[in-house]
C-alpha cells in the first residue's frame, strides 16, 4: 500500500546531527509522526484480520497485538537507521505512540474476522 | 467454552456487514458534507496580526540561544517595551479579541455546525440499530469479559446464562464506532480524520485558553527567558565539519 513505499522516501530529518544542539523542524517531525500513525493503524487492521482467521481467543490475541506493535517499532527503528534522535524527539514516540488507537481497530477487525470465520 | 453457540449465517449477512458498511459510508458522507459546508470566513485582520505577533515571539523564544546575546536583547526590548512594544496591550483592549471571538456569529455558527454534523448521524444510527437489530445475539467477541459488562454488552438479550462474549448488535455498533476511526484516517487522507471525541476535547482545551490571554502570556514568557549562548566554540565546530566535507 502507498504507506509502506511512502514511508521509505519521506522520513525526513527533523534535527541537525550536531551533538548537544537539538533543533527540531516541527513540520518534518509532524510528518514523521503521521507516518508512524499510519503504519501502526494499517498493521493493526491487517493483524486483526489475521488473528481472527487464525482463531486466537482471549489472551493469545492480545499477546499477538503486542507482538505486532513491537514488530512495528522494530521496523520503524530499523528504518531510521537506529539513530532515533535525528528523526524523532524521544523514544516514547516511536515505541508507544499509536498504541491505543491501533488497539481499537485491531479489536474491531479481530472480532469481525473471528466471527465470520468461526462462528458463522 | 461452556457452550458454543452456532449462529445463523443470515445474521452475518444482514447485520454485521451492513452495519459496518453503513457506518463507513456515513463517515465518508460526513466528511464530504463538512467539506462542502465549510463557510469561508474572512478572518479579522487585527486578530490575524496578533496571532502572527504571538508566533514570532514564540519563535524568538525557541531560537533564543542561537543568536548572539545583543541581538536577542534588542529583539526582546522590541517586543516587551512598556510603551510601544509589540506585545504590550493596554488593559482595556485586551478583552476584546476574546469577547469578539465568542460572540462572533460566524465562529459560533461554525462550531455549532461541526458539533451537529457529528452528533446527528451518530444518534440516528444508534436509534436505527436499536430499532431494527435488537433482541438477538449478533456477534461473539473473541476475548472473555467479566460479568459486570453483561448489562452493557448484552442489552437486548434477556437470558442470563449466555456467555458474556456473545454480544448484541448495540455493542457491535460501539465497537465499530471506535474501531473505524483508524480506518477513516487511512481512507480520507490526513486532514479531518473523523475523530469526534478527540477533536472535541482538543477544541475545548485549546480554544478557551489561547485567545483570551495570548499576548500577555507571551510577554511574560519572553520576559523570563534567559539567554544561554549555545554555540560557544562554533568556529571550531564549523572548522571540523568543513574538514570532514572537504576530505
Amino acid at each position: 500500500m502507498a504507506v509502506h513505499s511512502g514511508s521509505g522516501s519521506s522520513e525526513k530529518k527533523s534535527s541537525n546531527g550536531v551533538n548537544e544542539l537539538l533543533a527540531f523542524n516541527a513540520e518534518n517531525m509532524q510528518s514523521n509522526m503521521k507516518i508512524i500513525y499510519y503504519s501502526r493503524t494499517f498493521l493493526s487492521i491487517i493483524g486483526g484480520v489475521v488473528a481472527g482467521i487464525l482463531g486466537f481467543t482471549g489472551l493469545k490475541g492480545f499477546v499477538f497485538y503486542l507482538l505486532l506493535m513491537a514488530f512495528t517499532s522494530l521496523g520503524l527503528v530499523a528504518k531510521a537507521k537506529f539513530s532515533i534522535h535525528t528523526y524523532f524527539d524521544s523514544w516514547n514516540r516511536v515505541l508507544v505512540d499509536g498504541f491505543l488507537g491501533g488497539l481499537m481497530s485491531f479489536v474491531l477487525f479481530w472480532t469481525f474476522a473471528y466471527d465470520i470465520a468461526h462462528i458463522f | 467454552m461452556a457452550e458454543d453457540l452456532v449462529l445463523d449465517t443470515a445474521i452475518r449477512d444482514w447485520v454485521l456487514i451492513p452495519l459496518s458498511v453503513v457506518m463507513v459510508l456515513i463517515g465518508v458522507l460526513r466528511y464530504f458534507v463538512s467539506k462542502l459546508m465549510r463557510s469561508s470566513q474572512t478572518p479579522d485582520a487585527k486578530i490575524v496580526r496578533e496571532g502572527q505577533v504571538m508566533l514570532r515571539a514564540r519563535n524568538l523564544r525557541a531560537g533564543a540561544n542561537f543568536i548572539p546575546s545583543k541581538a536577542f536583547r534588542a529583539r526582546k526590548i522590541y517586543y516587551c517595551n512598556e510603551e510601544n512594544g509589540l506585545l504590550f496591550v493596554p488593559k482595556g483592549q485586551a478583552q476584546n479579541p476574546q469577547a469578539q471571538m465568542f460572540s462572533d456569529p460566524n465562529m459560533a455558527m461554525d462550531m455549532m455546525k461541526k458539533n451537529l454534523s457529528m452528533i446527528i448521524p451518530q444518534t440516528l444510527t444508534f436509534a436505527w440499530v436499536n430499532f431494527f437489530f435488537s433482541g438477538f445475539v449478533a456477534a461473539k467477541i473473541p476475548f472473555p469479559l467479566t460479568q459486570r459488562f453483561r448489562s452493557m454488552l448484552q442489552n437486548g438479550i434477556d437470558l442470563s446464562t449466555v456467555d458474556v462474549s456473545y454480544v448484541s448488535s448495540r455493542s457491535w455498533y460501539f465497537l465499530n464506532l471506535f474501531g473505524l476511526r483508524g480506518l477513516f484516517s487511512l481512507i480520507l487522507g490526513e486532514e479531518n480524520a473523523v475523530d469526534d471525541t478527540q477533536r472535541m476535547m482538543q477544541m475545548g482545551g485549546g480554544f478557551g485558553f489561547d485567545p483570551s490571554k495570548g499576548l500577555s502570556v507571551e510577554k511574560d514568557n519572553l520576559d523570563i527567558t534567559q539567554h544561554d549562548w549555545a554555540l560557544p566554540n562554533f568556529e571550531q565546530r564549523a572548522e571540523d565539519v568543513l574538514k570532514k566535507v572537504i576530505s
